[in-house]
């Protein structure tokens, strides 16, 4: 491999046709001389612009399709010769410089373009150099070069992180992955759950329970998590009728005065609120707003009366608080009215809770939030929350419903297969990597291949086989055309 | 090139402008046609006699240089169709380090292998014996199709002159017997020729013929000094089109089967601008692209352990955008 040429930050170099260099690795350039080396990521191959060879194509062409014979060439040039058509050129970003084994970023040096040597680097030795804390570690899957990948703990706390990447690529079951080892180092996750598909993180391919049993447990609203007015603050309260129910501003002021009388009595039933509001001496309009809010909290079925039964986050974080886990809200059978009742409720009890300190932090897993988080929630979640110590994760196939000042503070992005431009337009807008690489990587990642970006991996992208996991496959499409006994007979490891 | 005494080899600049060194045709002595003479046009029907036709060309290029001498490269296409089918062989490439210690082991090799003639040739200097190398095989292969083929219309890139170094007499004059003896004709299609008729260009009496015709000049002299016109110069005109060529067809054989054998090529191949379509791949298969000539750089370097260096272009250093032309 020889260095051709620089410009900006990127990087060609000429590579023969039998050099075992493909898309995502990274090159070390080498100049002895000052002992100083590049570190250069490969995004693109191309063939390598050889003049004439359009004449030689143009001619072989011709052999093949309509003229036969054969070559004799005893001397064995013409696999020379070859070797210059299938020369390649690597279109390669520069990632740093090491200089006395020390890793900078910094891409302003030139190595000598005739002395410097040129090698590759696996990736576990390159992230080795800027390796920060190495406790907690989670193994994602393997590197191109068959070696475990592992990010920490560390590189998940107190950062925003996306998955994204098109249908069927991966995302989930990677967020699953993070999740347990989130949940594996006593971390408290809460995953907002719109596909029920985490409900088996508690148990095993074959249906048994596993190490997780204990520490996942699946929160249906209406079912097993029901609240009761008394748990509810006034301002967790007023989010649920304004965000969710849409109430108006007289409403809400008629709905405050309500709500202080009913406190100061102690009054906390729904039968006590709907007494209230009836007997309330408001305008009829305000009145007639405040009821039909008020039988759409009764007919969500997520309110109950019932202390005893009511779904307390306190008591349930006391539990995850010693050995760690996972609170999977699941949203798949609720209607977008409720869902958006249960989420505000959820969100603006976690932000209570983490603000008393009662829990050190929890890590969000919200899927396709676009559907259910409203639009100003976007920007207090990423900025104002993760102080309280609210660290989230969006998972999404739909990267354009995600806001571009979420891409530019994102830590880290966990890249899967896109073929459509616009959406890779959206995703490189991210700060933390430039565009090329993000629209020549992705568009080329195999299913469960994903691209890492950002704090997670040092900043070096790499791709990465996302490993499998041995859980109980949920959420799965259903389908008509489906091969029985192929399916049912097989539970082996998930990837789903 | 079993050996090369030298540590570096300096790639011929830029090869992709550096025409391949066309053999044979290169070579058609300046002839004048002093006594007063006459056209004929000779109208040509497409014959239904389908034959085989076999074309051959050869291509030689420099390479690069070395401390003591210069590297280049000769390839040989042969292209013969057959049965509606074109076919081909390509001989080479075939790299040689030419110095001035093995020039003449190398050309006498050459020679004495093609010709079989005994006389001890003299080399030429190292600028011109990359072309006469490049004649000897292109008359060798010429000799080898001759030779193996039976009633088929071979055609050779150039003219049917002889008398110089590379085409002896007594030599051009075997090759087209044994042609003859084994009832194949041989034609010589000349791109470029030298010879003029009233002061133009031979082949421009052709514009206004109608096609296909061929043109034939009678009171050319058979011979001038050393040289000797083995064959009949006629000017092809075999399309419609802008193009037309010299056209040798060997003198022993009677005018008629002559005009035959052309009226027979009209039917056995494609001819594009009035040039056989088998000359033209013979042709195409032996000219080296520039991919071929790195490739070819790369594996004289790779074999003998040369070290490529790029010496600068003194030209270019002294004149800038204006230093034109070749080197020196």
């Amino acid at each position: 491999m020889r260095l051709y040429k620089k410009e900006g930050n990127s990087l060609q170099i000429l590579s023969a046709p039998n050099d075992d260099v493909e898309k995502g690795d990274y090159l070390i350039v080498e100049d002895a001389m000052v002992n100083r080396k590049l570190i250069t990521q490969v995004i693109d191959v191309q063939f390598a612009s050889v003049p004439g060879l359009l004449e030689e194509l143009l001619r072989d062409s011709t052999t093949e399709e309509q003229i036969y014979g054969e070559n004799f060439d005893p001397l064995g040039v013409s696999s020379h010769i070859n070797n210059i058509q299938d020369a390649r050129m690597l279109i390669c970003k520069i990632r740093g410089t090491i200089l006395n084994d020390k890793l900078r970023v910094n891409s302003s040096w030139l190595p000598s373009r005739s002395k410097s040597g040129i090698t590759k680097i696996s990736i576990n030795s390159l992230l080795a150099h800027a390796r920060g804390k190495e406790d907690l570690s989670i193994n994602i899957g393997e590197t191109k070069d068959a070696s475990p990948l592992n990010i920490t703990a560390h590189d998940l706390d107190g950062r925003l992180n996306i998955i994204t990447g098109k249908k069927g690529t991966g995302k989930s079951h990677l967020s699953k992955l993070l999740v347990l080892g989130l949940v594996d180092y006593r971390a408290t996750v809460v995953v907002l759950d719109l596909n029920g598909e985490y409900g088996g993180l508690g148990f095993s391919a074959k249906g048994e329970g596993n190490k997780y049993s204990g520490r996942v447990q699946v929160l249906t609203p209406g079912a097993n998590f029901r609240v009761s007015l008394s748990q509810m603050g006034l301002s967790v309260i007023l989010k649920i009728m304004i965000h969710a129910l849409g109430l108006p501003g007289t409403s809400t002021r008629e709905f405050k005065h309500i709500w202080k009388t009913l406190s100061q009595q102690r009054k906390f039933t729904l039968q006590d609120l709907g007494d209230a509001i009836r007997k309330c001496s408001c305008n009829m309009h305000v009145r007639d707003a405040l009821f039909s809010r008020y039988y759409s909290l009764v007919n969500s079925g997520f309110f109950t009366d019932d202390e005893e039964s009511a779904t307390s986050f306190e008591k349930l974080f006391e539990k995850t608080k010693k050995d760690g886990g996972a609170l999977v809200i699941d949203l798949k059978d609720v209607s977008s009215v409720d869902r958006q009742i249960v989420l505000e409720y959820t969100l603006g009890v976690l932000v209570k809770i983490l603000n008393q300190w009662k829990i050190k932090s929890v890590f969000l897993f919200a899927e396709e939030a676009h559907l259910y988080l409203r639009e100003t929630y976007w920007e207090d979640i990423v900025t104002r929350m993760r102080h309280f110590g609210l660290f989230t994760n969006f998972v999404t196939n739909q990267p354009d419903t995600i806001k571009e000042n979420i891409y530019r503070q994102a830590d880290s992005i966990f890249l899967f297969n896109f073929t459509n431009e616009r959406d890779l337009e959206t995703v490189s807008k991210a700060a933390r990597v430039d565009a090329e690489t993000v629209k020549s990587i992705a568009q080329e990642l195999p299913p469960h291949h994903c691209l890492l970006i950002g704090k997670a991996v040092k900043d070096f992208p790499v791709m990465v086989k996302v490993r499998a996991l041995d859980i109980k496959t949920m959420g799965q499409t259903r389908l008509f055309f489906t091969d029985n006994q192929g399916s049912s007979s097989h539970p082996n490891y998930a990837y789903n | 090139m079993k050996n090369i005494e030298s540590s570096y080899l300096q790639p011929t600049e830029t090869p992709l402008n550096q025409p391949a060194t066309e053999h044979i045709e290169d070579a058609t002595a300046i002839m004048k046609i002093q006594q007063p003479s006459t056209i004929k046009t000779i109208p040509l029907e497409q014959s239904s006699d389908e034959k085989p036709v076999v074309g051959v060309d050869v291509s030689s290029i420099r390479i690069g240089e070395t401390e003591t001498g210069i590297l280049c490269a000769i390839r040989g296409a042969i292209v013969w169709k057959e049965k509606k089918r074109y076919k081909y062989q390509r001989i080479g490439p075939f790299p040689f380090h030419i110095t001035e210690q093995n020039k003449n082991e190398i050309y006498k090799l050459f020679r004495n292998h093609h010709f079989e003639i005994s006389e001890d040739p003299r080399a030429p200097s190292i600028i011109n014996i990359q072309a006469r190398i490049g004649n000897l095989l292109e008359r060798w292969l010429q000799l080898g199709i001759s030779c193996s083929t039976y009633d088929a219309i071979i055609l050779w890139d150039g003219s049917m002159t002889a008398g110089m170094a590379d085409s002896p007499v007594e030599e051009m004059s075997r090759l087209l017997d044994i042609a003859r003896n084994r009832l194949s004709i041989v034609l010589a299609f000349s791109k470029n020729t030298t010879l003029r008729f009233s002061g133009h260009k031979l082949t421009d009496y052709a514009e206004k013929s109608e096609p296909p015709c061929l043109l034939q000049i009678n009171g050319f002299p058979l011979s001038s000094g050393p040289m000797l016109l083995l064959g009949d110069v006629y000017v092809a005109k075999l399309t419609p089109g802008v193009c037309s060529f010299r056209l040798d067809i060997d003198r022993k054989v009677p005018q008629e089967r002559g005009i035959e054998a052309v009226q027979s090529l009209l039917g056995s191949d494609l001819l594009v601008q009035s040039y056989p379509e088998t000359l033209r791949l013979a042709h195409i298969f032996s000219t080296f692209t520039a991919t071929e000539v790195i490739g070819i750089q790369r594996f004289i370097a790779h074999q003998h352990g040369l070290k490529i260096v790029t010496r600068p272009n003194v030209r270019r250093m002294l004149f800038g955008p204006f230093g034109k032309g070749a080197e020196g």
